[in-house]
């Protein structure tokens, strides 16, 4: 053997034996370790049961910070359901809580299953409110049939608009869609506050919101004990419409394509840029349908703190769903319920609302890790 | 020079699914140059890491000059004296040759560049290798690059060798050279332990040679005392064509004419500068070339995901140059692209729904902006049946074909429409030689039934097999014209390498 082959000089950096254990990853691959592996077929059923071993991980860990805060987990849950589910009443207020997070929820999934990732939920829920507010303000008079469609529409429009200000950039000059639709919240939020301190500020009052509208555009109402409102219907049908929408046409099958894989499907025609924008529209449409929703069923006049958040809670809610418009509607449910069970809960208990944003926090982060977990198996190596 | 250095007694490594190695008994001797050959699939590569300490055996043992290798590590494999290159190379293109050798060393220690520079010197002096240690590994050529991973290794003053597909980077040339310095270091004592499917490598470089079949040692054999036939029949199970019986071409009316085309380099895909060609129905067209000349950039021109500089495209008497990929592909043009999970399938969406794509919009399979199902389902399950694509059903997701089954599913979607041309880009990159005998032949059934058939392909044995005509693609532009009679190899390869040649046939 030659000399230049076998010859270490003594500065040959080798790994000494003793330190082998240094790497703490490799104690998972010592002989007869338990070992991890990643699936080569993911199962319903293996997402199923992470998605569940998610749901009781948030619930112990929940029932930790409550422990901590020196209440009973079990009193304070219990008093979470009640105010969920607990009456006829509280189960439909829910179900309002609900209704524009499915909306919200269906936007962002539409999105994210494009592989367009559309933060703007909020902003495109304002938009759909200001939609509505522009043709009530514009004509008011006009006879209410033709009042709720021009509203409708003017909501979607605009938030399919204020959506497309994003998708414009990203297929126009590739701008990252995630920052520009995260912006246009912010931008949106201060045209909305420049017109509630001036143009549409109500006159009788300091405060930065519209007047109140009449009586004739409120949704109607299911029942006469909730405020549960047509929007719910609405939110329903547009879950199925989208589920439809994505399993049966051929723009669905494009905005799968595009969100699978973009380079294959350039290659093969489809038009990407064009299935962009068209996604954008709807998702953006989505969301401003939510905001025609809340306007119309719950506010009635204009205000700054009508989102509340639901267009980010919507993008959770997509996630735990897993991107699926049927799933959206129950994530949202459940979202509805934390939101409405958490009033309960701190009238009950004195454990703080803002506990629900933990317990939100806590899902996602559980379910996104399922969702990672489930493609894994552990399995024990000789 | 009959003494054991490495013995692999009974190796199990099994996966999700599959037994990659299946009680494998090998024993490596010292000094020779030992190729492990078997399809893809057949656990070579599993083989090789486990030696290198990728993965550990689920059952059996490996000895190196006696003792029992424990190895948790590649970090382990190196320190026992086994080093390994693999087919894509851990470089750092940024960094200086030198950098390259000695990064992953620990970084605590104190490190003399000049020292590493000297012993690298004299490693390339030794095996007439011209490399600047302080050349940036990035500007190197995809040779160059080979050795630096070979001494790499060397620098850590491994035994025994491993090589994962070494030649599947390389011009003829560069695999002559590969194998002249390979002998060298055999001769000089080293082990080289060389992973192919290639026969004919194996037949001219090595010593023994070890068969696999799906995990399981088929024999080794001394090279000498077996042909080429033989370890073929071995390797695949039965015995192989290595002829098509291919009827002398009848070319007719021009159906490809490119005239001239320049294009930019788009990242990672080459540019073309000025490169015309013709393709006729009923001929294949073998357009031979190292990577990265232009054959990324023709492909997308030719199917209209990118638009020429100048220069024009006529398919059919269209000009297509400005025209979309969608356009194109309704003018009667099939692709079939190089890397087949990249730019051809989508991998989340089921069997049935890949074998429509791109025809997903016209009819049958949509009608009124909503997909036909029953007759996707209908051609879905035809294709399934044509191309004998392995899969439980038609709904099953894509990602889990094996490659083989996956360019199935591209072929059957893509000849499906009879196309008046098909431009090949590797088509059998990566498929064992079952799968690359079939995708083969259907290409060539192509050509009789009267398309154009434009193939792009490194594998000189495929263009030889299937080609009418020969053209030689580098630094985008075609530097020879031939056919596969006048051809020969040396030849191809000097023009595939950039010598000039003078342009010889005609367009």
């Amino acid at each position: 053997m030659a000399d230049q082959v076998t010859d270490r000089a003594p500065s040959d950096p080798q790994p000494p034996d003793g330190d082998r254990r240094r790497d703490p990853l490799s104690m998972l691959f010592q002989p007869g370790a338990w070992r991890i592996e990643k699936r080569l077929v993911v199962r319903p059923w293996h997402e199923f049961v992470t998605l569940v071993a998610a749901l009781v991980a948030a619930v112990a860990i929940i029932a930790g910070l409550v422990l901590v805060i020196g209440k009973s987990p079990a009193d304070s849950f219990a008093a979470l359901y009640n105010g969920a589910f607990g009456t006829r009443e509280s189960t439909l207020e829910t179900l309002v809580q609900a209704t524009p997070l499915i909306l919200t929820g269906l936007a962002a999934a539409i999105a994210f299953r494009a592989g367009i990732w559309n933060i703007g939920g909020e902003g495109q829920f304002f938009a759909g409110v200001m939609g509505t507010w522009f043709v009530y303000d514009l004509w008011g008079g006009l006879p209410a049939p033709l009042l709720f469609v021009l509203m409708f529409i003017s909501a979607a429009v605009a938030g399919a608009a204020w959506a497309s200000v994003a998708s414009g950039l990203l297929v126009r000059y590739g701008t990252n869609e995630i920052l520009t639709t995260v912006m246009l919240n912010f931008v949106i939020l201060y045209i909305l506050s420049y017109l509630l301190a001036g143009p549409w500020q109500s006159p009788d009052t300091f405060y930065y919101q519209t007047q109140r509208m009449a009586d004739t555009t409120y949704l109607p109402r299911f029942f006469s004990v909730s405020r549960l409102h047509w929007g719910f219907a609405i939110a329903l049908l547009a879950a199925l419409v989208v589920y439809w929408l994505i399993r049966r046409t051929t723009l669905g099958y494009e905005i799968r394509g595009i969100g699978s894989n973009v380079v294959a499907s350039r290659y093969k025609g489809i038009r990407v840029g064009t299935v962009t924008l068209a996604t954008m529209a709807i998702s953006g449409a989505l969301a401003g349908i939510a905001g025609f929703g809340e306007l119309l069923g719950l506010h009635h006049r204009v205000q700054l703190d009508i989102a509340e958040g639901i267009g980010f809670t919507g993008i959770i809610i997509a996630l735990v769903a897993r991107l699926h418009p049927l799933g959206v509607i129950v994530a949202a449910i459940l979202f509805g319920a934390l939101v409405n069970g958490s009033t309960a809960m701190q009238y009950e208990t004195g454990i703080p609302k803002a506990l629900v944003f933990v317990i939100e926090g806590t899902t996602l982060a559980l379910v996104l890790i399922a969702a990672i977990v489930s493609r894994y198996r552990i399995r024990k190596t000789g | 020079m009959t003494e054991t250095i490495l013995a692999v007694d009974r190796v199990t490594k099994r996966f999700p699914g599959v037994i990659a190695n299946d009680a494998v008994t090998v024993d490596i001797r010292r000094g020779e140059i030992h190729c492990v050959l078997g399809e893809n699939g057949a656990g070579k590569t599993t083989l090789a890491d486990v030696l290198y300490g990728v993965y550990r055996p689920d059952e059996g043992t490996v000895t190196l000059n006696g003792e029992p290798l424990e190895l948790q590590t590649p970090g382990d494999a190196i320190a026992a004296g086994i080093g390994m290159v693999h087919q894509h190379f851990e470089l750092v293109p940024p960094m200086s040759v030198v950098e390259n050798v000695v990064i992953g060393t620990s970084a605590s220690q104190w490190l003399d560049l000049s020292e590493v520079r000297g012993r690298l010197n004299e490693f390339f002096r030794n095996y007439d290798v011209e490399i600047d240690p302080d050349a940036e590994v990035g500007r190197l050529s995809v040779g160059e690059q080979q050795w630096v991973e070979i001494f790499k290794t060397l620098y850590f003053g491994v035994e025994v060798l491993i090589l994962d597909e070494p030649t599947a980077v390389l011009t003829p040339q560069g695999v002559q050279e590969l194998f002249r310095i390979l002998r060298r270091m055999r001769d000089e004592g080293l082990t080289i332990i060389l992973i192919t499917h290639k026969l004919k490598e194996v037949m001219e470089l090595s010593d023994r040679v070890t068969v696999l079949r799906l995990g399981k040692v088929v024999g080794t054999v001394n090279t000498a005392d077996v042909q080429m036939r033989d370890l073929a029949q071995m390797m695949v199970g039965r015995e192989v064509l290595f002829q098509f019986d291919k009827e002398r071409s009848d070319p007719g009316e021009p159906v490809l004419e490119v005239d001239g085309i320049h294009l930019p380099s788009v990242t990672g895909r080459g540019s073309l500068k000025g490169l015309s060609l013709t393709v006729r129905a009923g001929e294949v067209v073998g357009l031979a070339g190292v990577s990265g000349n232009g054959q990324n950039a023709l492909f997308d021109a030719l199917v209209g995901v990118e638009k020429p500089s100048s220069g024009g495209i006529r398919i059919g008497g269209v000009d297509t140059a400005e025209l979309s990929a969608n356009r194109i592909a309704q003018l009667g043009v099939a692709s079939v692209p190089a890397d087949r999970i990249a730019q051809g399938l989508l991998m989340d969406f089921k069997v049935k729904e890949n074998l429509v794509l791109g025809r997903h919009r016209s009819n049958p399979f949509s009608r009124g902006g909503l997909l036909n199902r029953g007759a996707i389902d209908g051609f879905a399950n035809k294709s399934i049946e044509g191309f004998d694509i392995r899969t439980p059903s038609a709904s099953q997701s894509t990602r889990t074909l094996s490659g083989g089954n996956l360019q199935k599913v591209i072929m059957a979607r893509e000849l499906s429409g009879e196309p008046k041309l098909l431009v090949a880009h590797q088509p059998t990159r990566g498929l064992d030689i079952s799968a690359s005998e079939y995708v083969r032949r259907r290409l060539l059934e192509e050509r009789d039934r009267g398309a154009a058939v434009l193939l792009m392909s490194e594998d000189l044995d495929e263009i030889f097999q299937l080609s009418d005509r020969i053209a030689v693609i580098y630094d985008g532009r075609i530097v020879s014209k031939t056919t596969p009679e006048q051809a020969d190899l040396e030849s191809l390869g000097l023009s595939m390498a950039g010598a000039d040649t003078v342009e010889a046939g005609s367009a």
